[in-house]
């Protein structure tokens, strides 16, 4: 599915990631933790207001759109 | 008018670092961004070799290549990474070609790790949101010009294009995966060195150069840490390409067979091979540098007691490295590992009896 109006593709600069895990709490569908509290995306397709509101509270900035 | 690109393109020629993705993409984005040209003469995979096997042999046509794809700038500024202190900085140094120094580390040659070097910092991979040939900034912000990296190989068989001819060069390989090939053949064969072959041919042809698969060979790596582990029988039965290497789960990758010493332990020298692996983490990413360390642990544990809890644990953990990091160190060594687990079954099974018929079945006891 390509990224459309109201959905958006949410991926992780792993680089950035520190695991504080909010993107799980934001994005429930979407992202699972592992055991360390770093994201494993399960959906990558997301509702795009959903996904901006969980890229803003992002506290590692790691998270974003495509 | 015919440009090189639209001969890369009819070649069907694709990167010979190991990602196999088309260079005529790759060398027309870098020519409308104008990017500066890194050549990867690292050989940074375990057991490469070929990429310094072009420029002992081939250095002029190498530099067609590269004059090729920056069109001539005067201004390119190409760089040539390749490890310090060896042999291929010499010769590069000694031909007056501008060397990047890149450090002795697994994932220091890794595409990005060249970029972020090349403009001053660390030799560690960075993370990709756009291609760096449209240039870009690295996760602290730091602006990245627009930048490509070719292997060499690559950059030779483009001068090769330029000079044969499409027709010359798809009369090697398959029709989906065209031309000639480097591979390097290392470990228990007869002639250990870098050849040539294509795609479409068998193993035990490629094998042939280099002397034959020995009788007593049992297991034979293919791609190094981030490739695939096969029995002798599934080398005898298989095709060097993308669907016969995929067969197994691995790749063509960056070209390179290993057939492993029978006189050693595999389960011994697959644990060593992960453990190596997870210590080659450049720390950055947390799947990697908190995942491998653990895959290595759990791999230690089941093959020091195989039974159904710590094969749970090892094959859940394997699920885990699904394009976590910011390259692909921590699924190559997943997928090692994954082939380990398939092509060691039997080996496993008898250590699971508390029984090794290696010499170095013993050293296997310490692991434990």
């Amino acid at each position: 599915m390509p990224s459309s109006a109201d959905h958006r593709r949410v991926a992780v600069d792993r680089i950035l990631c520190s695991g504080h895990g909010v993107c799980a709490q934001t994005l429930p569908a979407s992202i699972a933790l592992d055991e360390w509290g770093y994201p494993i995306i399960v959906e990558d397709h997301v509702d795009a207001d959903a996904g901006a509101l969980a890229v803003k509270l992002c506290p590692a900035r790691a998270l974003f759109l495509r | 008018m015919t440009t090189i690109v639209d001969l890369i393109e009819a070649a069907g020629l694709t990167g010979r670092g190991g990602a196999a993705f088309s260079s005529a993409i790759k060398v027309k984005a870098a020519w409308e961004n104008r990017a500066r040209l890194i050549v990867n003469v690292c050989d940074g995979e375990i057991g490469a070799a070929k990429d310094a096997w072009v420029v002992a042999n081939h250095l002029p046509e190498l530099l067609e290549g590269v004059s090729l794809v920056t069109g001539g700038r005067r201004k390119a500024k190409t760089l040539f990474a390749t490890h310090r202190g060896t042999t291929t900085a010499r010769l590069l140094a000694e031909a007056g070609l501008p060397v990047l120094e890149t450090p002795e580390r697994y994932v220091s040659s890794e595409e990005t790790s060249l970029i972020s070097l090349a403009h001053g910092g660390d030799a560690r991979p960075l993370a990709k949101r756009a291609p760096f040939v449209f240039g870009g900034r690295d996760s602290q912000g730091k602006r990245i010009r627009p930048t490509v990296v070719l292997n060499a190989e690559t950059l030779w068989r483009i001068s090769q294009i330029n000079r044969y001819g499409v027709d010359w060069f798809r009369s090697f390989g398959t029709a989906d995966e065209p031309g000639p090939r480097l591979v390097a053949i290392g470990g228990h064969v007869a002639r250990r060195g870098v050849y040539e072959s294509e795609a479409g041919t068998r193993l035990t042809s490629i094998l042939a150069q280099a002397g034959g698969l020995p009788g007593d060979a049992e297991y034979v790596g293919v791609g190094g840490m981030g490739g695939i582990l096969l029995t002798a029988d599934e080398v005898r039965s298989a095709t060097w390409d993308t669907p016969g290497m995929k067969r197994f789960g691995g790749a063509m990758g960056p070209g390179l067979i290993n057939v492993w010493n029978p006189d050693d332990c595999p389960v011994e020298v697959a644990s060593r091979m992960i453990a190596f692996g997870a210590g080659e983490s450049a720390g950055q990413c947390g799947p990697c540098m908190f995942g491998l360390p653990a895959l290595s642990a759990d791999w230690a544990r089941f093959s020091a007691e195989p039974n159904r809890e710590t094969h749970w644990q090892l094959v859940s953990r394997l699920g885990q490295f699904g394009g976590r990091g910011a390259c692909a160190h921590p699924d190559g060594v997943a997928r090692f590992a994954q082939s380990a687990l398939r092509a060691l079954g039997p080996e496993l099974a008898q250590h699971a009896e508390n029984h090794c018929t290696k010499a170095g079945g013993r050293r296997y006891a310490q692991l434990g």
